[in-house]
């Protein structure tokens, strides 16, 4: 490049590179197109990441602080930086025949507080994400009910709301685990579970509308997707505390969660929180769908099965470390974790650094929230010993959660569900992280 | 409630068509109107145990063949057997208590309603919903057919399907949990001596995102939920296990250029005559003998020493 010796050469392209930095798409190419253009085409050579990175760290001040960033609603629905783009939701192909009856997995290694945001809560589809008109979409409610009624959902919006965070979890969370390790990262282990603030009608309310009869003691919860998703849910449930939930951590609920109505049943598993709902039948007796029956019971080893398997028992896991997010040297560290109970709150949470020798108990922080994600932690100066790091969770019925093998010695390693076991990391000395189980 | 409805009696009057509504009740807000009875019937298809649901029709195994076979059998399989992971339809009889259950409509459901009820509410898959009720009949008795529950001859209707008894029936029942009483106890819980360290299998996860050598997750096609015994080996050796896959296994499981077979103790026995030390110097190293040739590192040059050693540790190990 005529004109320029070396050092001003390099401080060019890295001004350059940096003004670039605060352009998008076609604008930045054209920008950098032209850019070349001026300096011949060796430029192109010296604009390696590693030589321009350094330009914004101290005592440099940074591109960004030397320029302006974009305006508003240049996102008018906002996106995370994209230095976040790994996290996301993640699916394990071999788990399922297909994508549009499956599972994908929220990135809870990446997750703070117990709020998962819209973007990242787990999926589970029967028969893929429906696209459903709100204008065309209805509740009926019918059967052994005094007035049947049929609601758009303007009409359920006019009746009392309630907003509630509660967790959701798929009852196969770690089913893939009953016979050994095989998951390697905390994503997969224990992602089928996500946390929200939800919005809707209590369904006892819609109940008080139609006047349930006095043979009413069931309800049929109806899917609008290809599943026509169903489950049977007792009455003393909708009574209880049973969500027609149509918002979601404030917004209208997305279409993977059931977009515009749901069902929320607190501290049940997912699959009976019928999503995209747009029937519900009284009845005398349960239905014995295809969901209650062939799937979501718990074969036992004696070859008989346990069938409405509602609750998620008292369940916690360590989420960093974690193999995710592995010690990166000695020194002191917050370990981390979630704990949940579909019973009501957490009580405490203990820990151990020895595999269950010793275990202390942790501080639960935060919110402390009935059928809610509770987070605990503990500080820990870590000095390259390994580790075998467990939590063990005990919820205020007194339930403490219990190990692989009591939960084996029960039900043996086939009826995939509800494996709710304290859950091992190995740290090795370099501070890497493993999922392993003890024996 | 009654807060909600102060002034209410006010809207009977401004809105006739509530006039006309059934369900004016002073203890509800009103909302919403009475479905019209096609509203509901053109929604209301769950079918019950006792048969309570079922529309009026029949079906033959004889058609249920020829429905089954262009409709279900590329998913399901000619004989219910079940391509790849779809599910498998038929056979298992027998299986629950086994370690490896099969669980079919045959061997595991109880009620041949849910069948029906399943078939017509979400099957085919690619089309849910497209089924003539005789149809969903057909397909049901052939099901029930290709599990042996209902002879070659057998017509299902609405009155008879209530009364199939199911082989599994009976052999389910309601939640008994808790099952597991955990003590919370805090110090000596157990003996640290007795704890065995069972590693992860590798490989079938996606772990691209967080691992410099990871993966998509992608490569098994296979269920890969295997067998697991509780873990004997040292957790250097379990350490060693994924290079020994991932470097060793090509040779080492063949015997290719004279390498000693995992699991081969006699083999193995003649190796370690020398001493652990030689052992791992020839592995790291290289080593050229009378049996065969061992590169430096198995010619994975870019592997630790300590991560050789490890994936020694693991074929020794696994090799008494």
């Amino acid at each position: 490049m005529a004109g320029f010796n070396k050092t001003d050469e390099l401080g060019l392209l890295k001004r350059l590179h940096s003004d670039g930095e605060q352009l998008t798409g076609s604008d930045r190419r054209g920008f950098l197109k032209n850019a070349m253009a001026m300096m011949g085409g060796a430029a192109g050579v010296a604009l390696a990441p590693s030589v321009l990175a350094s330009n914004n760290l101290p005592p440099n001040v940074p591109s960004w602080t030397r320029s302006l960033g974009t305006g508003v609603v240049t996102h008018p629905y906002g996106m995370p930086s994209k230095y976040e783009a790994d996290v996301v939701r993640r699916t394990v192909p071999w788990l399922t025949a297909d994508p549009i009856s499956s599972i994908s997995f929220s990135p809870i290694h990446k997750l703070k507080g117990i709020i998962t945001p819209n973007g990242l809560v787990f999926e589970r589809y029967h028969a893929g994400v429906p696209t459903i008109n709100v204008e065309e979409h209805r509740l009926i409610i019918h059967g052994l009910v005094d007035r049947p009624l049929i609601l758009t959902m303007d009409d359920l919006r006019r009746f009392p709301s309630v907003s509630e965070i509660k967790f959701l979890e798929c009852p196969a969370n770690g089913g893939m685990e009953w016979r050994g390790p095989q998951m390697e990262g905390l994503q997969f282990t224990h992602g089928m579970l996500s946390c929200c603030e939800w919005t809707g009608v209590r369904l006892s309310t819609l109940l008080a509308e139609v006047g349930v009869q006095s043979e009413g003691k069931w309800i049929l919860a109806e899917g609008a997707d290809g599943a026509a998703m169903s489950r049977s849910i007792p009455l003393e449930k909708a009574m209880d505390d049973t969500i027609i939930v149509y918002a979601q951590n404030g917004e209208p609920l997305r279409p993977e969660q059931g977009y515009p109505i749901r069902m929320l049943n607190p501290g049940w598993e997912g699959n009976t929180s019928i999503k995209w709902l747009r029937r519900l039948e009284i009845g005398d007796k349960p239905w014995y769908q295809r969901e209650e029956t062939s799937k979501y019971t718990d074969l036992m080893p004696d070859g008989r099965a346990r069938e409405f398997t509602w609750v998620q028992e008292c369940n916690s896991v360590i989420t960093s470390p974690c193999p995710e997010n592995p010690f990166k040297g000695k020194g002191w560290y917050e370990i981390e974790g979630l704990a949940w109970t579909g019973k009501g709150k957490v009580k405490a949470v203990d820990i151990s650094f020895d595999g269950g020798v010793t275990w202390r108990p942790t501080q639960l922080k935060g919110l402390v929230l009935s059928k809610a994600l509770t987070r605990f932690s503990i500080m820990h100066n870590w000095q390259g010993e390994p580790l075998l790091l467990q939590s063990r969770a005990i919820d205020e019925t007194g339930y403490v959660q219990p190990t692989l093998s009591q939960l084996r010695q029960s039900r043996g390693v086939n009826s995939i569900y509800h494996k709710n076991s304290i859950h091992t990391w190995q740290v090795t000395e370099s501070g890497s992280v493993f999922n392993v189980q003890l024996s | 409630m009654s807060n909600f409805l102060k002034g209410h009696h006010l809207a009977l009057f401004l809105t006739p068509i509530l006039l006309a509504s059934s369900f004016v009740n002073a203890d509800t807000l009103n909302l919403g109107r009475t479905p019209t009875p096609a509203e509901v019937a053109g929604w209301d298809i769950d079918v019950r145990p006792d048969g309570l649901g079922l529309p009026v029709g029949q079906g033959s195994v004889s058609d249920g063949e020829y429905l089954y076979d262009e409709k279900c059998s590329s998913c399901h399989g000619i004989f219910g057997e079940g391509e790849k992971r779809w599910p498998k339809l038929a056979g298992g009889n027998g299986t629950l208590a086994d370690d490896r259950p099969d669980k079919t409509v045959g061997s595991y459901w109880p009620y041949a309603s849910t069948l029906w009820d399943y078939i017509h509410r979400a099957m085919p898959f690619p089309a849910p919903q497209s089924l003539e009720t005789d149809e969903v009949y057909a397909i049901t008795a052939y099901v029930l057919y290709l599990n042996e529950i209902v002879e070659e001859e057998f017509v299902l209707n609405e009155k008879n399907l209530a009364a199939i008894v199911m082989p599994n029936a009976g052999n389910f029942y309601r939640d008994d949990r808790p099952d597991a009483a955990n003590p919370r106890c805090m110090a000596d819980c157990k003996d640290p001596a007795s704890i065995q360290v069972v590693a992860s299998l590798t490989g079938i996860t996606p772990t691209d995102h967080f691992k410099e050598d990871g993966n998509d997750g992608v490569a098994y096609e296979e269920p890969a939920i295997e067998e697991v015994e509780t873990s004997t080996l040292t957790v250097a050796a379990q350490a060693g296990q994924a290079t020994y896959q991932q470097a060793c296994q090509v040779c080492h499981s063949s015997g290719m250029a004279g390498a000693p077979i995992l699991g081969d103790k006699a083999d193995w026995q003649e190796r370690l005559a020398s001493g652990m030390e030689t052992v791992y110097d020839h592995a790291i190293n290289g080593f050229q003998g009378a049996k065969g040739m061992m590169p430096a590192k198995g010619g994975q040059t870019q592997l630790s020493d300590e991560q050789v050693r490890n994936a020694v540790d693991f074929m020794v190990e696994s090799s008494r």
